[in-house]
């Protein structure tokens, strides 16, 4: 499946598993060098992507096909060699008790099965203006309360770094939420013309992901207040991250992978001035992705 | 008033609708018969936008698409949104404020629940709520009565009336002919891509009959039941 994706994106698949394990570790490294909480974000990350395979129509499906105790023998496979990079590199870092908990965790995960629809609704601040807040909020929200729990540990150890990082956290978790093209059909519906309707989730983006790290922006600016203008500099970064996203998306709507935009957003990574450039071009570009269906 | 001209699309070298020429009145409410593949959906979907084609599309009331109220076969709807946010949701797309949106919750639906988790007939409930919140002129119901209840199917159709009463244009296509015999002015029927026929109300008796012939032929005798 994965081959088939990234084919269809146009990339080998040698050349895209290179790039993932490059970004995996580059991420890992990241992580690790960032905060001394980094096992326990780590782990908890490592179980929310493996987590995914335990849904419940899926594991009915394995479960038909091959019978109850070839099932769980399949999962227990999946989870495991899912989990290899994460315990590679806990391995590397020679944080075995963690490693052993990750694979622990795993073979209780792949014995277990979750509805992706629950049946009670979770309350969301950003109901009134649906979807990309209302649906990633619900899907995320835990994310958000070890981000708050995080500045407030920045604070009692006064790690000023660490507090950046909570405030990233809510902002990367704000990105992914435009990293899916959305059916056609939930774009066709505006009455807008393809500039405001950019222009109109370009708003709402800022102004939900803002109001998500405006407690986190509070906190590390009261106690932090020499670097408030480090807090500033990440905020304003995280704005134009959020808008290159957006302008990625439907730069290459109705696709839902868009490599061009994403190799540009790389850059823009390592040289952020390199947003000036590319916000307004691929603004443009979406523009006339979108005209097709907006009139 | 939306007039079809020439209307052809292809899929690749597949050619799924052909010279389709067609008018659709105001106050008036059409049918569009023809079996699974007949390019039905398709000829809703180039008439709403959705898809490129060849020839002329045109209405009175420009865009199109914004005066149009879409009913898809199987709406979409995403994993954890309620029915109330996927209302409020297509109504700012089209910029209608509805202040109380339990008033006009027709159907009964548990509006605060995941749309997800409704069933078929919920959803597609849910769908025609939304799309006659918005306030079109025109509407097409691809497949309105699928799935959905004995009362809903009463109310729906009671609905359409009421559109036709309010001079609206009204396009639906149905696998049940009944539903459409109850509901429309004149039916096309639809055939390999190609309009073959057109009906007018006194005729639709005849038009079942001859469906009704065409679909069964000997079919049945080959089956061979004892």
């Amino acid at each position: 499946m994965t081959n088939r994706h990234l084919r269809d994106a146009g990339i080998h698949p040698l050349l895209g598993y290179v790039g993932l394990t490059a970004l995996f570790l580059g991420l890992s490294v990241y992580l690790f060098q960032s905060t001394e909480f980094a096992p326990y974000i780590y782990l908890l990350f490592a179980l929310s992507l493996i987590g995914n395979l335990s849904e419940k129509r899926r594991t009915e499906f394995l479960r038909i096909c091959f019978g109850d105790s070839s099932m769980k023998k399949i999962r227990i496979g999946e989870n495991v060699m899912a989990s290899l990079p994460f315990i590679a590199f806990l391995l590397y870092q020679q944080l075995f008790a963690y490693m052993a908990i990750l694979l622990a965790l795993v073979i209780l995960l792949a014995l277990s099965q979750f509805k992706t629809v629950m049946a009670w609704t979770l309350w969301t601040p950003f109901s009134k203006r649906p979807f990309e807040f209302t649906v990633g909020f619900r899907n995320t929200f835990y994310l958000f309360i070890l981000a708050y729990g995080l500045a407030v540990v920045a604070v009692f150890q006064d790690n000023f770094n660490m507090g950046i990082f909570a405030l990233l956290i809510v902002f990367i978790t704000c990105l992914f939420y435009h990293s899916k093209a959305e059916n056609e059909y939930y774009v066709w519906a505006f009455h807008l013309k393809p500039r405001a309707f950019l222009l109109r989730k370009i708003k709402t983006a800022l102004l939900y992901s803002s109001l998500l790290a405006l407690p986190i922006a509070l906190l590390i600016s009261y106690f932090f207040y020499p670097n408030m203008g480090i807090i500033l500099l990440f905020i304003v970064l995280s704005w134009a991250f959020l808008i290159s996203m957006i302008v990625s998306k439907y730069s290459e709507y109705p696709n839902e992978i868009y490599l061009t935009p994403s190799i540009f957003l790389a850059l823009c990574l390592w040289f952020p001035p390199f947003l000036l450039i590319f916000i307004p071009f691929f603004f443009k570009k979406s523009e006339h992705r979108l005209s097709r269906l907006l009139k | 008033m939306i007039s079809i001209r020439n209307l052809s699309k292809k899929f690749g070298t597949k050619e799924v609708l052909h010279q389709i020429q067609l008018d659709f009145e105001k106050g008036k409410v059409y049918g569009i018969v023809g079996e699974n593949g007949a390019g039905k959906t398709t000829f809703f979907r180039c008439i709403a936008g959705l898809e490129d084609y060849e020839g002329e599309i045109s209405s009175h009331l420009t865009p199109l698409k914004n005066h149009l109220g879409l009913l898809l076969t199987e709406p979409f709807f995403f994993p954890k949104i309620t029915g109330k946010e996927y209302l409020h949701l297509l109504c700012q797309a089209r910029g209608v404020q509805i202040p109380n949106m339990e008033d006009k919750n027709i159907f009964d639906l548990p509006l605060n629940q995941y749309a997800a988790t409704y069933s078929t007939g919920m959803k597609k409930k849910l769908a025609l709520t939304a799309i006659l919140l918005q306030g079109n002129e025109y509407f097409i119901l691809d497949e309105p009565f699928n799935g959905v209840d004995i009362q809903s199917n009463i109310l729906i159709t009671e609905i359409i009336h009421q559109l036709k009463a309010l001079n609206k244009t009204v396009i639906i296509s149905s696998h049940i002919f009944s539903t459409l015999s109850d509901t429309c002015d004149e039916i096309h029927v639809m055939s390999q891509g190609s309009l073959i026929k057109s009906v007018q109300k006194p005729d639709f008796a005849i038009l079942e009959t001859e469906i009704k012939q065409m679909t069964l032929g000997k079919k049945l005798d080959k089956l061979g039941l004892t």
